[in-house]
């Protein structure tokens, strides 16, 4: 599924997940944690991930110029 | 509990399941409910992760420069760059599963007796997988059977999905992780071998990352750590060994030995817990 705006949607939404990263490790965010205060650090790493691949799909749904 | 648990942890018999009921059965002085607890399996499992990273230690090498060189390049060009991004697919519904589930989920079922039904449950599972594995077979020699099915590279990417995702069963003490996900590869078309392998390298990040992040909290917590970290190098021991050995089996031999164990180990389990021996 090659397109410009799977791309961008991909590309934005890494962007969102990197943000979610963060707030859950400075303990701002504290949705479905365990706890109720405090840093998640395993709830940060796994956006940060989500991140990562959001942007590597990006990447591949980006149409290729030869 | 280390030997257990690491010989367990890779065998499809549920090493979670093995660390409920085993203490339990032998009277240990082991208190699931304890805090340290979980934090005690994340660090066997960290041992276990690492025992993994030096079996398969040239091959995640390759993995990671794949990843990197495809997701850069936005494509696919051989075996190794599919093989890192199908790890990468298989991965992410496990960690957002167990992130958001697993503890919840740990803590609902985390008696014995739940334990050993959820282990017969697994043996099932298994003997279910190598049924329905059967019917796809032709050849008369393991060898010719094996043949027709594929590597794990050539696994599509939503069966990669699917088998990812049934990783988060292993929540559920009882229900091996390995176990689920080889058979699970096993209905997408690999061969019993691969399947293995295919299971063994997406349990490695998964298994790191809950024990890297799980780690620095138990050493917070003021538990006697030389204890741990040798339980966590006997378990790492005991991984390596055990997934030689079942790379070597898987390639003629089945899961039905190890659903017929799960099988009876629970309903003894059950019947030893009922009647208080």
């Amino acid at each position: 599924m090659k397109s410009n705006s799977v791309a961008v949607a991909l590309g934005a939404l890494g962007i969102v997940f990197i943000i979610v990263a963060v707030l859950y490790a400075l303990g701002v965010l504290q949705l479905f944690a365990s706890t109720t205060s405090g840093p998640h650090y395993k709830h940060a790493i796994l956006f940060a991930v989500l991140a990562v691949a959001s942007f590597v799909g990006a990447n591949f749904a980006r149409p290729k110029t030869v | 509990m280390g030997l257990l648990q690491g010989a367990s942890e890779l065998f499809p018999v549920s090493s979670l399941g093995h660390a409920v009921l085993v203490p339990s059965l032998l009277h240990w002085s082991f208190r699931q409910s304890d805090p340290s607890f979980v934090p005690f399996l994340v660090m066997l499992h960290l041992g276990t992760a690492i025992a993994l990273l030096i079996l398969y230690r040239d091959q995640w090498v390759q993995i990671i420069r794949a990843f990197f060189a495809a997701a850069i390049r936005g494509q696919m060009r051989d075996d190794n760059e599919r093989l890192a991004m199908l790890l990468l697919v298989g991965t992410i519904p496990a960690a957002v599963l167990g992130v958001f589930l697993e503890s919840r989920i740990k803590a609902l079922f985390a008696s014995p007796y739940e334990a050993a039904g959820f282990l017969v449950l697994n043996g099932l599972l298994m003997l279910g997988f190598e049924q329905l594995r059967r019917r796809r077979e032709g050849g008369a020699s393991r060898q010719e059977q094996e043949s027709r099915f594929g590597q794990a590279e050539r696994i599509s990417f939503r069966a990669a999905a699917i088998v990812g995702a049934c990783q988060s069963l292993a929540f559920l003490p009882g229900i091996s992780r390995s176990g689920i996900t080889i058979g699970g590869g096993l209905l997408a078309g690999l061969r019993h071998e691969e399947a293995a392998r295919f299971s063994f390298l997406l349990a490695t990040p998964v298994i790191l990352g809950a024990g890297i992040v799980e780690v620095p909290q138990l050493f917070s917590r003021g538990v006697p750590v030389g204890e741990y970290v040798t339980a966590a190098v006997l378990s790492g021991v005991a991984a390596y060994f055990s997934a030689r050995f079942l790379l070597r089996y898987f390639r003629s031999g089945r899961l039905d030995p190890y659903g017929w164990y799960c099988i009876v180990a629970g309903l003894a389990s059950l019947a030893l817990l009922h009647f208080n021996v």
